[in-house]
């Protein structure tokens, strides 16, 4: 790649050719606010704020406009931009309501933590703010199934306008009047009905578009922790980040507080879809499965771990002993790899690799519907690892129309020729695709032994008589390897609830109950071992792979998406802390917070 | 109207915009002469860029029922093929479209400096107090709705009114009700029409 | 020797828009068969050798913008026609389409094959509808007789002319503003790079010229450069257009050369005659709305594009305001920020909230209720927008902000001292709220 050098604010900078001059002063750390540009979006150079001067130009430039020319001079800190870019602020601020203590940007608003930075010390507006379809609460008004919107907020920056027509491809945002009049709108305020909604959110730089599903419910001070994830809801395997509320201990209510997308190029870019963003409330809903159960007559009951399995030993040796193929396994794909490993190792080393067809993989399936020319594609698979299942080597039948052939294994139970079905469902309700058919073949009295290791309460659990409670994706370390065939790791968020525990191992006791030596203490050694398994292909690696745990959210965005970096860089290393952070941080020595550039300490 | 497909949506629920939207209107469609005018001025741009013609498609629906509703711009965006809400950007960014019905006569006062210097202020006042309405408003009959516009382009003849898309000039504020009486008894024939016709005359 | 007008000589002739009439006596499209004689690029070297410069307000040399248009391109490429001729006190562009719109046909044609496009869009102001229609029936007229379309006077050239009406936008007159117009958008900026030299309309190299500039082109190729150059001061030759409108006896369109002065337009008898009523002069905008006031003592300053510069405002679109002792310059700032605020597009952030606060302190120091912070802070407001918008329109915006206190701060001052405007006029609303009334 072509480089450039540039000097910005008499610091030698190099970047690829073609980088604008506010990229390459992000990407070396040098301060220079911007409200319009993002960098998954079209250049607008409409806000004005990323100002600064460049020598032999006549008039103050746009740095997110200006493109990086060797030898060029620049300058962000100059008297004339300070004074300039003071007085943007001032326009910016001027029909801004400070709503601040109640805006749910707080605390994480680029418009809050520039205007620190570099706006005016007070405003000289003495008149009344224009206001658009109320003041306060009222000033909420509905933008669609996921969203709201206040204008009184919006600052006209057009992400949001960009973002629907760049990206989500149907052009449902746009602006109504003009001049001083102008409005961010939907035709006739129908809202936006995007399966990407959400991430209006996201490029919002101020509170004027919030999602109905994180409004109110927290402060960013109060979601310290973050943790990298991959979203499980399809094949597409986007890199998110689960954001953990903290509570006391005695405290009701969940620790996933919200999911965003986490940036990366080869996979999704700045954005994630609505069903993964907002479909994470059943990982800790009411219907997860806590302890083990069994059945006695019609009802199920909790036991203790050590009860649950001599029984799920009894009756896979039992058929396994009269008719190996009588014992089956019908695993969703969003089982992890670590988990497919393991029973693999199992299924191996109980009846031979040949006998691993006696495992049917299966899914959810759904068309979604988004505009044709979306640059944002979901797909319609509902699980994150089929693809890592065909890599290890199970069957992955698929009809014509996408959705998983279980033909077979449904005339086996239907046949009363499966004595046991072992069914394996990490994922959220509906997963499994359409298996009523088992519960309808327990009923029937086709289907003598039923074992459900899910976390979820659904009907194929009402009809088990051995349920094993697993761990979502959140729940554990594991690989998912998406529909491009790349594996990717997923952090541990929150802890499996109760007793119930992470797939593999559970995986590992019922293997080892029936009498083989796997010796798996952590996720660790599984992924070491089917690293060794599989020498030569993308799991090769796998034994090396690491985990992120919690870490401090103030820290997160600047370790993972270099683009948004600024918020942190200014809020630490340019104010005084009377001027107050946005993060709390009282009392902590900035160079504990965030190591300091050996330039700017 | 596409639904979110994962979203439960009851927006009555919701603090609704007090945004002033155009009127729905009926369900739109051009006469079939303005179908073929629309369709054959929009051969006048590259095949992939019918956008070009959505302010002349808008023309054509404020021509046909006397401005651009809801239903009109559902209607524009179909043959465009672009989305409502890029009509509706477009539609309420000029202002040549009316969102709600107007009068038969539109007078549309320039207000500018050169059109000022020489009483158009005094020319609204007038035209106000003769009809008993504010700039933006039509009057009770339904005849006349008075917009104050910006330069008209026409200051060597100021002041300067555009009725409708017909021009008079010179309207000294003491001729407004003749000016006004005129539009009634005689229509567009009351105007003196525009520039050096008026030397011709 | 007195000056034959080039461009407007017949427009007051009853038939002088029709093509017989300009076949008959203005050597009709005989521009456009010679310019299909020789080279595209000979005729960019005689546009710029002839020192064109555009009549729109900026005063680019128009063969320049020609020549920078992209050559090396498999894309085609666009005549756009700035028609939308929109800033306060300018209307000859008005004049030419309305009364000698073959001109501007023939200037459309030869500017297209210079170029190399093959169609030109002539966008025109949504309320020049009457115009439209004088301009989209000739334009008919030169396509029947062979002027326009297929095969040119049998050189092989194609050209198709197309108007395009506006519909109420003054931004749309921003050359790029035009584009996006034109594309079916908001009439909103884009940045520049890239300019629409290499990438325009449908992000094609296009060329946006000024109808008086088109207009200029014939007469360019007929008689040569050095005809044009010699017209009028170094730099600043060829024919002009001057809109002069205001106090004077007889404001019109007066064509001339840039040697005329100022005091020439507005008291000589072939121009505007003199003040209206003898009323003295108080000041004059020599250059559209967008441009700083001169005095009655820089009167004698020749109006072309340098020497007004040098005065210390622009020539802009000539469009001259002439303002007598009755003008209040409080209430002549706060009718053009009512103009600017209403005409700003709202895309960037100094010109959408600056130009709204200035009008809001114009309408209180102007009503009485303004405080001595006041002057300085509508000072401070304007600056703050001058050379930070995207655009040209946020300092057209901020000038008569500055230029007015600037040059009469003492009526501003006289404002906030006696709590109200102390230079009453007749001719002014006489309830001052409903006159701002938005």
């Amino acid at each position: 790649m072509e480089t450039v050098t540039l000097t910005i604010d008499g610091r030698p900078v190099t970047v690829d050719k073609g980088k604008t001059v506010l990229q390459a002063a992000i990407e070396s750390g040098i301060s220079v606010p911007y409200y319009c540009y993002h960098p998954g979006l079209g250049v607008d150079g409409s806000c004005r704020v990323c100002i600064v001067k460049i020598e032999k130009m006549p008039k103050l430039q746009t740095s997110c406009s200006t493109t990086c020319a060797d030898g060029m001079v620049v300058t962000t800190r100059d008297e004339d931009v300070v004074k300039a870019r003071a007085g943007i602020f001032e326009f910016l601020l001027v029909n801004h309501p400070l709503d601040c203590p109640v805006c749910d940007k707080g605390g994480e608003c680029p418009l809050q933590d520039f205007s620190y930075a570099f706006g005016p010390a007070e405003s000289r507006m003495d008149f009344p703010r224009r206001v658009f379809d109320g003041e306060g609460v009222k000033a909420d008004v509905d933008f669609g199934p996921t969203l709201m919107l206040n204008r009184n907020r919006c600052i006209l920056c057009t992400r949001c306008v960009r973002f629907m027509r760049e990206v989500e491809g149907d052009a449902q945002i746009g602006i109504v009047d003009r001049g001083n009049g102008s409005e961010i709108a939907t035709f006739r305020e129908e809202g936006v009905h995007s399966l990407l909604s959400g991430n209006l959110m996201d490029v919002c730089p101020v509170g004027a578009i919030t999602t109905r599903d994180y409004r109110f419910k927290s402060r960013p001070w109060d979601n310290p922790n973050v943790v990298d994830t991959i979203c499980t809801r399809c094949s597409k395997g986007c890199s998110t980040s689960a954001w953990l509320k903290a509570k006391p201990e005695w405290a009701r209510g969940s620790q996933l507080i919200r999911m965003t997308p986490r940036y990366n190029p080869a996979v999704n870019d700045y954005w994630m879809c609505d069903i993964g963003r907002f479909g994470y409330h059943w990982i800790e809903g009411e219907q997860r499965l806590r302890r083990p159960m069994v059945r006695r007559g019609s009802a199920l009951e909790s036991c203790a771990w050590h009860d649950v399995l001599p029984k799920v030993r009894e009756q896979i040796q039992q058929a396994g002993t009269a008719d190996p193929s009588s014992v089956r396994f019908l695993v969703s794909a969003h089982a992890a790899t670590e988990e497919l490993f393991v029973l693999r190792q199992t299924i191996d080393g109980l009846m031979g690799a040949d006998a691993r067809g006696s495992v049917s993989l299966t899914w959810a399936r759904s068309e979604k519907t988004q505009p044709a020319g979306t640059r944002f594609v979901v797909p319609a698979t509902d699980a994150p690892n089929v693809r890592g299942a065909h890599d290890l080597g199970f069957a992955v039948g698929a009809g014509h129309d996408g959705a998983p052939d279980l033909g077979a294994l449904r005339a086996a139970v239907e046949g009363g020729r499966v004595r046991v079905l072992y069914v394996i469902d990490p994922g959220p309700d509906g997963s499994l695709g359409d298996v009523a058919w088992v519960a309808a073949a327990r009923r029937a009295g086709t289907l003598p032994f039923l074992v459900v290791q899910g976390v979820v309460r659904h009907d194929l659990v009402e009809a088990a008589d051995v349920v094993l409670p697993g761990a979502t994706s959140t729940e554990k370390d594991a690989l998912y390897t998406n529909d491009q065939g790349m594996v990717q790791p997923s952090s541990r968020a929150i802890l499996p609830p109760g007793e119930a525990q992470e797939d593999w191992r559970i995986l590992v006791s019922v293997a080892r109950a029936l009498g083989l030596s796997l010796s798996y203490d952590s996720s660790d050694a599984v992924r070491v071992a089917l690293a060794a398994a599989m020498p030569g292909t993308a799991y090769a690696g796998a034994g090396a792979v690491t985990f992120s745990r919690p870490i401090p959210s103030r820290n997160w965005l600047q370790a993972s998406n270099p683009s948004e970096r600024w918020k942190w860089d200014f809020m630490f290393q340019d104010l005084p802390p009377v001027k107050g952070h946005s993060v709390q941080m009282e009392g902590v020595p900035v160079k504990d917070i965030i190591p300091l550039k050996p330039t700017q300490a | 109207m596409s639904f979110h497909p994962h979203m439960e949506y009851a927006p009555a629920r919701f603090h609704k915009s007090e945004r002033v939207l155009a009127d729905d209107g009926e369900t739109f469609a051009y006469t079939p002469e303005r179908q073929q005018a629309f369709d054959e001025v929009v051969t006048r741009y590259p095949a992939d860029r019918r956008k070009s013609a959505v302010l002349f498609a808008l023309y054509l629906v404020q021509q046909q029922q006397g401005y651009v509703s809801g239903a009109s711009m559902r209607f524009v965006a179909s043959q465009i093929g672009c989305s409502t809400a890029d009509v509706e950007d477009v539609a309420t960014y000029y202002t040549m479209f009316y969102r709600h019905p107007v009068g038969t006569y539109v007078l549309n006062v320039c207000r500018t400096l050169s059109c000022a210097l020489l009483g158009a202020e005094r020319v609204v006042e007038q035209i106000s107090a003769a009809l008993g309405i504010k700039p933006g408003e039509t009057d009770p009959s339904g005849m006349f709705t008075l917009i104050e516009v910006e330069c008209l382009g026409a200051c060597d003849r100021a002041p300067v009114v555009m009725v409708n898309d017909d021009w008079h000039e010179r309207l000294a504020p003491e001729q407004v009700p003749a000016f006004l009486d005129g539009l009634r008894t005689r229509g567009a024939a009351a105007l003196t029409g525009c520039h050096l016709h008026v030397e011709e005359k | 020797m007195a000056y034959e007008p080039v461009l407007t000589r017949y427009v007051r002739e009853p038939n002088s828009f029709t093509l017989e009439h300009y076949l008959q006596h203005q050597r009709g499209y005989e521009g456009l068969r010679t310019a299909l004689g020789r080279a595209p690029g000979d005729i960019i070297e005689q546009v710029k050798a002839s020192g064109l410069r555009g009549r729109g307000g900026a005063g680019f040399p128009t063969g320049l913008k020609w020549q920078f248009v992209l050559k090396d391109t498999p894309k085609p490429k666009y005549i756009c026609c700035n028609a939308d001729e929109s800033e306060p006190g300018t209307f000859k562009d008005h004049v030419l389409m309305e009364r000698n719109p073959h001109l501007l046909i023939e200037g459309c044609a030869i500017a297209c094959y210079a170029i190399g496009a093959k169609v030109a869009y002539i966008y025109i102001r949504g309320e020049f509808y009457h115009v439209q229609q004088v301009l989209e029936a000739e334009i008919a007229k030169a396509y029947a007789a062979g002027y326009l379309g297929k095969n040119i006077f049998g050189s092989g050239f194609d050209c198709d002319v197309f108007v395009h009406r506006g519909a109420g936008a003054y931004e749309a007159g921003e050359e790029t503003a035009l584009i996006e117009s034109l594309e079916g958008k908001r009439a909103q900026p884009r940045l520049k790079p890239p300019f629409p030299a290499v990438a325009g309309l449908y992000q094609c190299p296009t060329a946006v010229n000024n109808v008086e500039t088109l207009c200029n082109v014939p007469p360019i190729v007929l008689n040569g450069a050095e005809w044009f150059a010699a017209l009028g001061p170094e730099k600043n030759g060829g024919p002009k257009l001057y809109c002069v409108s205001g106090h004077v006896k007889r404001p019109g369109v007066y064509e001339a050369t840039m040697h005329t002065t100022l005091r020439e337009l507005i008291y000589d008898e072939r121009f505007a005659g003199g003040m209206l009523d003898e009323r003295p002069l108080k000041a004059i905008i020599p250059g559209g709305s967008s441009v700083p006031l001169l005095l009655p003592d820089e009167l004698d300053t020749p109006a072309s594009f340098d020497h007004v510069q040098k005065a210390g405002s622009l020539l802009g679109s000539a469009g001259m305001i002439v303002l007598n002792d009755t003008v209040c310059m409080v209430w002549l700032a706060q009718n053009l920020l009512h103009f600017y605020r209403h005409e700003s597009c709202g895309k960037c952030t100094p010109c959408r909230e600056g130009g709204d606060w200035l009008y809001k302190l114009l309408q209180r120091v102007e009503s009485g209720e303004g405080r001595e912070k006041d002057i300085d802070l509508l000072y401070g407001v304007a600056s703050n927008i001058t050379g930070k918008t995207l655009c040209a329109f946020g300092d057209a915006a901020a000038t008569p902000v500055l230029t007015t206190i600037a040059r009469f701060r003492a009526e501003f001052e006289a404002h906030v001292r006696e709590g109200r405007c102390t230079i009453p006029a007749e001719w002014r609303a006489r309830q001052p709220m409903l006159a701002g009334h938005h």
